[in-house]
């Protein structure tokens, strides 16, 4: 039957996560820290997850959700800034909506490792159509802190990049798990999971595997950009092609669905949590050697336990009154 | 007429797989396709759900021509299939193994109906205890029962069996050709089977028999008589034996 | 005329260091073509090569010919380990896990790198004077570059044509299952392949110093990764050879279209010229998925 009982799982976790935010001095950030990559892996999950085609362009989404906010409150800050920034939601999910669908239209035809080396050269195709083509300001990005603060106050400026793009980012993550959800129970969930096992034999169950894919790869991707467009513009203020078309983000993003169980719901949130933890911990304990610790802990992740933490847990709950509650 | 091929050809380089064939069915009818390993039986089966295209000829089903249409939609028309070597949605459970059939089958269910339609088809096929198992846990011959299963929870018009039966024990065959017959009697739906040896089992089953030879069809007719047909018995010495 | 002169030395540029990213994407395809696992870390092992090339000439004055057989050595140590700690577990498993891997391995092997080399670009030079043909000057150690990519894809050609072993490697390609029954040992081949696949690569990285004078750097791997795709992509994907002659079709088309990208005002050609690899990349694979060569 639909379940739908792990959601409420997951919006304990945010809640807590909330609470020890708000509540105790100094961990308002590290808790945003981790909502950033409970996203990030919730967005990527949706398609990766669900799929078992990897997209190791992932990060270009997030860059270019990022430019549509950074080229709505740039270039048109003056249409105020409630347009603006309506302008700027609709311009990263626009951007995310063509680059997936023309990516996912060429590349999507392709099956499994093909795929995957089509996606290679996205993010850097993307970069360095920017950095080449001096598109939106080339290489030396789009700052945004003076146009905001000279146009709107430095007092909305500093609620926008605090308040509204923590708020927004909350939303987002919080959104993504919903969908996941959703996708979990229906039908289009039940095709994915089909096609992830064995193509062929999809298509021949009556699935229409190039349309499932595709769905998967346009929701993940217009997530990935509102993830950009809140955490990245909102919050910083400013973008750089060298920033936000980095590989790490890609890397990040495996490791926390790989770690917490690739096509479940509560996976990202587990392998976010660990991730951003481990990453606070390494960066205090190891400056600089985050990902020469992450790489081989994904290769024993990817040895040793597949399913992830979550993929393990549901499997051990199996039979138990908390079965429900684990997906 | 359910389902009519029109001399059908399909090569693999200069390998002539399937050579000119035609082939009709009518609703409802059993029909058992025989012949050797490379003789060209499951690539006519995989011409006619959609694998591939064929290289010449027509296929039409109820009449409308699917030469070219993609296997998923030929799915939605009412064709089913099971697969040689069983194909399970490994990670999946079997219930919703069956239930994937339900839902893009032509029976186009809804989650909810099709959860329910796979507790029924797999209480039919007698595997309703392993329903919350991993599918690729399962003994092949689970995963046979959990293929026909699935097929079944299609709903579909026309049911292609490839092998189903080799590798069971006689109760077994007996068990499942009984089921066959029972639910294609309720539902009217078109089954052929696919076998390789076994005649047997064939002459319980099917009412009409083709023989396939090296990618062309060798003979067709009434089971009995095409299974004595002296063309038969000599591309099937050692197999005539059996039937006795 | 300063135009077609600057376009016909810089197809000709094109051309020798074509040889070079020919021979950098040999092992790519051979790890694919006999293991069918995607080396997605495939430029980390470049990067490997050039540092060798680098510390030999900076450490001992060792010109970078003499090193090649350190880094084929180095390159196929590191291959073999690879294959025995990770890859062998993986070959039958799902392609995600083998992509996620490889891709995981070329990151430690970039970030191991950082800690013992730092990451600042580095380079030397070499300078052994040179010949002027067809509009340009070309030193004798790009020449020497092509030359050696040359001999060595044709040593590893025989190799592969001529002995019991290179033979069975080419059955295991064409299949894999027949291979088997004919008695041939597969985890073998696969081991062999695997770090022979490494070591080639690991080689063309000291060729690769020759064409970067100040370009090397722990992270110079992932624009070679890019470019190894494409070539690979042109030529098959599962063909050592295919990418051979790939190479110099890359070569000719990145410096061609870097040349004609010039013209056109207010754009930086470089960008544009990695910008437009990654659209062939993907253009290609959707044409033609096994490689506009062909391949074998």
């Amino acid at each position: 039957m639909r379940n739908y009982t792990p959601l409420v799982t997951l919006l304990l976790i945010y809640a807590v996560m909330i609470a020890i935010g708000q509540g105790i001095q100094g961990m308002w950030q590290p808790i945003m820290l981790v909502i950033f990559y409970i996203a990030v892996g919730q967005a990527l999950n949706i398609f990766l997850g669900m799929t078992g085609y990897v997209n190791f362009g992932y990060v270009a989404l997030l860059g270019v959700g990022a430019y549509g906010m950074a080229v709505a409150l740039g270039y048109y800050t003056d249409l105020g800034l409630i347009p603006a920034l309506t302008l700027g939601f609709i311009l990263a999910i626009l951007l995310a909506f063509i680059v997936s669908m023309v990516v996912g239209g060429i590349a999507l035809r392709l099956r499994g490792a093909y795929f995957a080396i089509a996606t290679i050269g996205v993010n850097e195709g993307i970069k360095y159509l920017i950095l080449g083509g001096k598109i939106w300001g080339g290489s030396s990005g789009i700052v945004l802190s003076g146009i905001l603060r000279k146009a709107y106050g430095a007092e909305t400026m500093r609620f926008l990049s605090t308040v509204f793009a923590d708020a927004g980012l909350i939303v987002v993550a919080i959104l993504s798990g919903v969908i996941t959800m959703y996708i979990l129970n229906s039908r289009l969930g039940y095709g994915l999971i089909a096609l992830r096992e064995d193509e062929d034999a999809a298509k021949v169950m009556g699935i229409n595997v190039r349309r499932y894919k595709q769905i998967a790869f346009v929701i993940s991707c217009i997530l990935a950009g509102l993830i950009g467009a809140t955490a990245w513009t909102l919050k910083l203020t400013y973008v750089f092609p060298q920033d936000v078309f980095a590989i790490n983000y890609t890397v990040e993003a495996i490791v926390i669905v790989m770690l917490g169980g690739a096509g479940t719901l509560l996976g990202p949130v587990v392998g976010g949590l660990i991730y951003a933890l481990l990453k606070y911990y390494l960066t205090i304990a190891f400056p600089g050697m985050q990902l020469l610790i992450l790489a081989p802990l994904l290769i024993i992740v990817i040895l040793l336990f597949p399913e992830g933490v979550v993929g393990y847990l549901a499997k051990a709950a199996r039979g138990t009154r908390f079965e429900k509650f684990v997906r | 007429m359910l389902l009519k091929l029109e001399e059908v050809t399909k090569r693999f380089g200069g390998l002539v797989a399937v050579n000119s064939v035609s082939l009709e069915i009518d609703e409802g009818e059993k029909v058992g396709i025989v012949g050797p390993n490379g003789s060209g039986k499951t690539t006519l089966y995989n011409v006619i759900s959609g694998v591939y295209a064929p290289d010449g000829g027509r296929i039409f089903f109820e009449g409308k021509e699917i030469t070219n249409l993609p296997a998923h939609e030929r799915t939605k028309l009412g064709i089913a299939r099971t697969f040689q070597v069983p194909r399970p949605f490994g990670s999946a459970t079997v219930r919703e193994n069956v239930a994937i059939g339900a839902m893009f089958g032509r029976a186009n269910a809804g989650v909810d109906e099709a959860l329910e339609m796979a507790d029924r088809y797999l209480e039919m096929v007698g595997i309703y205890e392993l329903r919350e198992k991993e599918a690729k846990l399962l003994t092949p011959l689970e995963k046979k029962l959990m293929e026909l299963a699935r097929a079944l929870a299609m709903k579909p018009k026309l049911l292609l069996l490839d092998e189903l039966l080799a590798g069971m024990n006689p109760q077994d065959i007996n068990r499942i050709l009984d089921l066959i017959n029972k639910v294609k009697e309720e539902e009217n739906i078109a089954t052929i089977a696919m076998v390789e040896h076994l005649m047997h089992a064939i002459t319980k089953f099917a009412e009409r028999v083709v023989v396939m030879h090296q990618g062309s069809k060798l003979i067709e007719g009434p089971t009995m008589e095409v299974l004595n047909h002296p063309k038969v018995v000599e591309v099937y010495l050692g197999e005539k034996l059996k039937i006795g | 005329m300063a135009f077609v002169e600057q376009l016909i030395s810089n197809l000709l540029y094109g051309a020798i260091l074509g040889s070079v990213y020919g021979l950098a994407t040999m092992g790519l395809s051979l790890i694919f073509g006999v293991l069918r696992i995607v080396n997605v870390g495939h430029g980390a092992f470049i990067m490997v090569g050039a540092f060798i090339a680098y510390w030999m000439f900076i450490l001992y004055g060792i010109p970078p010919l003499i090193s090649l057989f350190l880094a084929i050595a180095v390159g196929m140590a590191i291959g073999l380990a690879i294959y025995m700690l990770v890859v062998k577990r993986l070959v039958d498993a799902p392609e995600l896990a083998s992509l996620l891997a490889m891709f995981a391995i070329g990151i430690f092997i970039e970030e191991f790198a950082k800690q013992i080399w730092g990451a600042d670009y580095v380079g030397y030079s070499w300078e052994i004077g040179g010949v002027s043909m067809l509009f340009t000057e070309v030193p004798f150690t790009k020449l020497l570059a092509f030359a050696s990519s040359i001999v060595i894809a044709a040593v590893v050609y025989v190799w592969f044509r001529k002995t019991k072993i290179g033979k069975a490697v080419r059955a295991v390609v064409e299949d894999r299952e027949g291979a088997t029954t004919c008695g041939i040992d597969v985890s073998r081949i696969y081991a062999l392949s695997f770090s022979l696949g490494i070591g080639l690569t690991v080689l063309s990285g000291v060729l690769v110093t020759l064409f970067t004078p100040v370009g090397i750097n722990v992270y110079m791997g992932g624009e070679y990764t890019l470019k190894a795709f494409v070539i690979a992509v042109l030529g098959g994907l599962a063909s050592p050879w295919g990418a051979f002659y790939a190479g110099f079709i890359f070569g000719l088309i990145e410096n061609g279209s870097y040349t004609l990208l010039g013209l056109i005002p207010g754009v930086e050609p470089f960008g544009l010229t990695r910008f437009l690899s990654s659209v062939v990349l993907m253009l290609v694979l959707l044409v033609k998925p096994t490689g506009l060569l062909g391949g074998e």
